[in-house]
């Protein structure tokens, strides 16, 4: 079981299984039976079946009063965090003689107005004048 | 469908009873517990949150322990390092007495980033400045979110202690603007550590643009400081001293640039980023009069003390975005903004001096990937 406890303290946040798609699953069965079982005990009653209700009924309140329990103790399962957000920062380079510009992806020790590289069209060094993220397509707000 | 649901509802049927029964036995259930029930779903939603907070918290450190590994080549593992930097905080003065509270709010400031500094320094020996400067940055976004993870576990543990509603009300109720505020700093993890520029970095590359490479010198700790000619004007820019991490002491550079002009100048226009309002767009230009500056209020009032001394109106130019920009890597947009804020200051410039004039501009905030 994954614990929420701090190094040296360990504490769990919450106590209890996690909650996913299999506890759910069961819980939809436990109900399911629940109901039934209260179905019989008051048809079992009906049929002056009194102590066959009496247990019917009790196995149905059970099986709700575990469902609520469940539900409120069982630890929330976050979907996994996929830790910080990366995004894609580009380099927009610049050749101030003959003004041919270049895009390419950022490296660590780029900063705007570095002279970096020597122009591929004319003796003149590029120099770095834009460092932005890369807009991300899936992102609708700004 | 409908004759087999009414036939649910009868009272008399045995699943009508049964449904009835169930509905009493909720009721009773909520007529005595609903605020038990309220705070427990609280809990819950506070819950899942901190575990996200508590796994970018960690992934903080671990960038920063591996940041410091790689640029400052240390001899023994920095880890315990860092761990008790994580912890590290700063008292602010007394303001019972509000006489000189700015005086030693500063002194406090300056205390801590000295600290800060040897700190980095003693952690990271082989960094070039730039890079110490981007690593005690990436160490502060840690130790921020290193405070967030513990204020909110504090609440969730007192709450569930207690299982005080108006306790767990407390953080859920602020809990979405706390996250929006997490997940910036999560970004800034990247843009320190690979020294990309930052939302808060649009001040800083307006002056720069304006400065287009004109001869620099230092005219305060960590600020740059140059002059242009501008149809007529002499335009004294400063900004903080990139490209590593840092956001100087603007209010010395403008009081000591004031100082050696003698207090002939005309206008001083501060360009800094400023919180948008939802509805807003990213990048909008505003003009307006004061000191744009955020921070503290140290370098605000000494702004405000040194302009007000010499009698030079305040003009403010504000590139807006929204809290999740402010020191996550710079969007398109506000790369975009700058020309526009450049053309904007010319404006202002233009309208409110005239030739012969001298104009100081300031370009405010962190200057993490900028050179001057």
């Amino acid at each position: 079981m994954r614990l929420m406890a701090d190094e040296g303290n360990a504490r769990p946040l919450a106590s209890g299984a996690s909650q996913n798609w299999v506890s759910l699953a069961l819980m939809v069965v436990v109900g399911a039976i629940a109901l039934v079982s209260l179905y019989m005990g008051f048809q079992e009653y009906g049929n002056n079946e009194i102590e066959t209700a009496f247990m019917y009924i009790l196995i149905g309140v059970s099986g709700f009063a575990a469902i609520g329990f469940n539900f409120f103790r069982a630890k929330p399962v976050a979907k996994q965090a996929k830790g910080p957000k990366v995004v894609e920062v580009v380099t927009t380079l610049e050749c101030p003689q003959c003004n041919l510009k270049r895009v390419r992806a950022h490296q660590v020790g780029d900063y705007i107005f570095k002279k970096d590289e020597p122009c591929t069209r004319c003796d003149g060094n590029m120099v770095i004048t834009r460092i932005n993220a890369r807009k991300d397509p899936k992102d609708k707000k700004n | 469908m409908f004759q087999l649901l009414g036939q649910l509802l009868q009272q008399d049927s045995e699943i009508g009873m049964i449904l009835q029964s169930l509905f009493s036995f909720a009721f009773i259930i909520y007529l005595f517990y609903a605020q038990r029930i309220q705070a427990m779903t609280m809990l819950r939603q506070i819950e899942t949150s901190l575990r996200k907070v508590k796994s970018l918290r960690d992934d903080g450190r671990k960038i920063a322990i591996e940041a410091i590994k790689k640029f400052g080549k240390p001899e023994k593992d920095p880890t315990p390092q860092v761990e008790r930097f994580m912890d590290h905080f700063m008292i602010p003065p007394i303001s019972m007495d509000p006489s000189g509270v700015v005086q030693k709010l500063g002194k406090i400031i300056n205390v801590r980033e000295f600290t800060f500094e040897r700190e980095v320094a003693q952690m990271a020996p082989e960094a070039t400045p730039s890079q110490r400067n981007n690593l005690e940055n990436l160490l502060e976004a840690g130790l921020a979110l290193n405070i967030f993870y513990k204020v909110i576990r504090h609440y969730y543990l007192m709450g569930k202690k207690t299982m005080n509603i108006y306790v767990i009300m407390q953080i859920h109720m602020i809990l979405p603007q706390l996250i929006q505020q997490i997940e910036a700093y999560s970004a800034a993890l990247q843009a320190f550590r690979d020294g990309i520029p930052i939302g808060d970095t649009v001040g800083p590359i307006v002056a720069a643009k304006l400065l287009d490479g004109a001869e620099v010198y230092e005219a305060a700790k960590e600020m740059a400081a140059g002059e242009i000619e501008y149809e007529g004007r002499r335009v004294i820019i400063t900004k903080a001293w990139g490209p590593g991490g840092s956001v100087g002491k603007p209010g010395d550079a403008i009081r000591n640039i004031l100082d050696k002009e003698k207090g002939k100048v005309k206008m001083l226009i501060t360009v800094d980023a400023a919180g948008k309002l939802e509805g807003e767009g990213v990048g909008e230009i505003a003009e307006g009069v004061g000191a744009a500056i955020g921070g503290p209020g140290v370098e605000k009032y000494k702004i405000e003390l040194a302009a007000t001394e010499y009698d030079v109106p305040m003009f403010a130019v504000a590139i807006k975005q929204g809290m999740e920009h402010v020191v996550a890597p710079l969007v398109e947009e506000l790369m975009d903004a700058t020309d526009k804020a450049v053309s904007s200051v010319k404006g202002m410039i233009l309208e409110y001096s005239v030739e012969g004039d001298t104009v100081i501009v300031a370009g405010i905030g962190n200057t993490v990937g900028v050179a001057q």
